[in-house]
């Protein structure tokens, strides 16, 4: 802005009283990036903020659906008090998603490091060929990548099944891996693992390579091994990265939708394996009852507000207050 | 590090190492790829090679599955929402990175935040209002809702493509005696280009991609997306699982060779949001 200023500042203060030519160059310098942002805020204003103010208002209310639009009838905090106290809630759809998220966090964040760690041992022409499968699997389009593993696990035909039948570990005509919590979550969670896995293991890698050499030269001078150098020197060092992974991680795992929707019995057939998002889309899209879906939408949306808050800290206390 | 020494366990755990990393990262992909054209699909069992080598699958999702319209879908979805989302978010960007103004971190991190917003949270209002305003079952209604899904992602990411841009080259412009748009047009538009070029490929994967919208909004068959569209092979009690890997290569291998192409500027930007550029 300053360089608009010294630019316009020349030409206008020749031939014009300089008040004038002052008032409107602060006009500009004030209006123009609102201009700039204008379109994008309205768009996400419109399409993404107003939508959170709606569906708030929407679980407060019965959703009637109607021709030619819906009504809604005012009921207060009844859809929250229902789905606070329902056993459902807390016996089935908070545990899945809680325990999924932190699995995979945990999976996703271990795994990453070490694929970095183990890019940063390579030579040119092998890290080079990590990279590139690193990104097929982190390209692999969350739908059809779940279809893959479907197929990999199905009952019967599947690879997987085939081959733990072949072994003796199952019958493979009988043993279902879908219908039950644990196995259907483990599935799941090799899914996201494989899908969310590179941001960690790239995001890691461009960390470790601002670490200046020296620092583990001393250490070796020290006689520290590799296990030492990792928690002393490239821990400490690049902390601020593993929190912006292992935080962004958390926010992408808590919502996770897609991946157990097209899982068999995922979208809503099978009680037992509903999450948090999962649940809010059946009872709003299966059941017609677009209050209680709203309500437990709510609820995703407060727990990842929470954890939104303290990745924005994060960043702030990393140094960016220049934002 | 870089340990001139190397021991036994580095020159077998390495290798192993990598190749652990190369199966699990390829082998879904190669199942996926080699299942669309094994002719006995469902059968396979556990053969690591499929069985022969046919067309004849995605001659069916072609023919009898309408596949080429779901992925025309796709694309004009994915277009309409890069051109928006381009402009834009370009706009947008220079707003945040090169002028000082107030509330301008109030609205980086408004930013930051609705990206956080699950989708679940976002639908349902959404579907309700689409539908007062008969925009469901529509291309453009979908374009509209991806636009919005796209922004917050390109906008952060150009910025860091404006911040790059040294401001000299900027005021060697206005010295010339440039205008405004005449220095936006002729200097800071071509330099950042490679980046809007990067964040446009990903806006488009980004619809390309999405399920929950489509699938909810679009219930005319005419009108699925290529994401939405595979669904039609999953049987009651058997799938399809030729027809289904067919279309899940169609579906993937474009994603996939946009993505390798971009990541390296697409890597920068994503890790100077997390490393602090």
């Amino acid at each position: 802005m300053k360089n608009a200023l010294v630019g316009g500042g020349q030409k206008t203060s020749a031939h014009r009283p300089s008040t004038e030519g002052a008032r409107r160059r602060r006009l500009i310098r004030l209006t123009r990036p609102w201009l700039l942002l204008a379109p994008a805020l309205v768009v996400l204003a419109g399409l993404l903020l107003y939508p959170i103010f709606q569906v708030g208002k929407i679980s407060l209310q019965d959703w009637e659906v109607t021709f030619g639009g819906g009504v809604g009838e005012f009921t207060g905090f009844d859809h929250y008090s229902e789905l606070l106290s329902s056993e459902l809630l807390w016996k089935t759809v908070m545990p899945n998603t809680v325990f999924f998220a932190v699995a995979c966090v945990g999976l996703t964040v271990v795994l990453g490091t070490l694929v970095a760690l183990l890019l940063n041992r390579l030579g040119t022409t092998w890290r080079a060929i990590c990279s590139v499968s690193i990104l097929a699997a982190w390209a692999m389009p969350a739908v059809t990548g779940t279809y893959v593993w479907i197929w990999l696990f199905q009952p019967e035909e599947g690879m997987f099944s085939q081959l733990a039948g072949a072994l003796g570990l199952i019958d493979p005509a009988t043993t279902n891996w879908f219908t039950e919590r644990l196995p259907f979550y483990a599935i799941a969670t090799l899914n996201v693992v494989h899908h969310g896995f590179p941001f960690v293991a790239i995001t890691v890698f461009a960390g470790l390579l601002t670490i200046p050499r020296e620092l583990y030269e001393a250490g070796m001078i020290d006689g520290a091994n590799a296990w030492q150098r990792f928690w002393k020197i490239t821990v400490p060092t690049i902390r601020p990265v593993f929190l912006v992974v292992t935080i962004l991680s958390t926010i992408w795992d808590f919502k996770v939708f897609t991946q157990i929707f097209l899982m068999p019995g995922g979208s809503g057939s099978n009680e037992e394996v509903y999450n948090l998002g999962v649940y809010s889309y059946v009872q709003a899209f299966g059941q017609d009852d677009y209050g209680a879906g709203s309500a437990a939408a709510v609820l995703l949306t407060l727990l990842l507000v929470l954890i939104t808050i303290v990745y924005i800290r994060a960043l702030f206390r990393q140094g960016e207050e220049d934002l | 590090m870089s340990t001139r020494r190397t021991s036994r366990a580095t020159r077998i755990g390495l290798p192993a190492a990598v190749f652990a990393l190369l199966v699990f990262t390829l082998f879904p992909v190669y199942w996926m790829v080699s299942t669309s054209f094994d002719p006995k699909a469902v059968t396979r069992g556990s053969d690591v090679l499929p069985s022969g080598f046919s067309f004849e699958h995605f001659e069916l999702v072609f023919e009898r599955g309408n596949f080429g319209t779901f992925l025309l879908n796709s694309a004009l979805v994915g277009l309409g929402t890069i051109l928006a989302a381009a402009v834009l978010s370009l706009f947008a960007a220079i707003a945040v990175a090169r002028f000082k103004f107030r509330f301008r971190t109030s609205v980086l991190i408004m930013v930051l935040i609705v990206q956080m917003v699950p989708l679940e949270a976002l639908v349902i209002p959404l579907f309700l209002q689409m539908r007062d305003y008969e925009l469901l079952n529509s291309l453009l209604g979908l374009t509209i809702v991806y636009i919005a899904l796209s922004l917050p992602f390109a906008i952060w990411t150009l910025r860091g493509f404006v911040q790059a841009v040294p401001k000299e080259v900027e005021e060697a412009a206005y010295i010339d005696g440039a205008s405004w748009f005449r220095m936006f047009r002729s200097v800071l538009l071509p330099l950042v280009a490679p980046g809007l070029v990067a964040t446009s490929i990903f806006a488009f994967i980004t619809a390309w991609n999405e399920f929950v919208f489509a699938y909810t909004f679009m219930k005319d068959s005419e009108k699925y997306t290529a994401a939405v569209g595979i669904y039609q092979f999953f049987g009651e009690n058997s799938t399809a699982w030729g027809p289904v890997m067919a279309s899940s290569t169609l579906v993937t291998l474009p994603v996939m060779i946009f993505f390798v192409l971009v990541h390296k500027r697409l890597g920068s930007g994503l890790a100077a949001g997390a490393v602090k550029g």
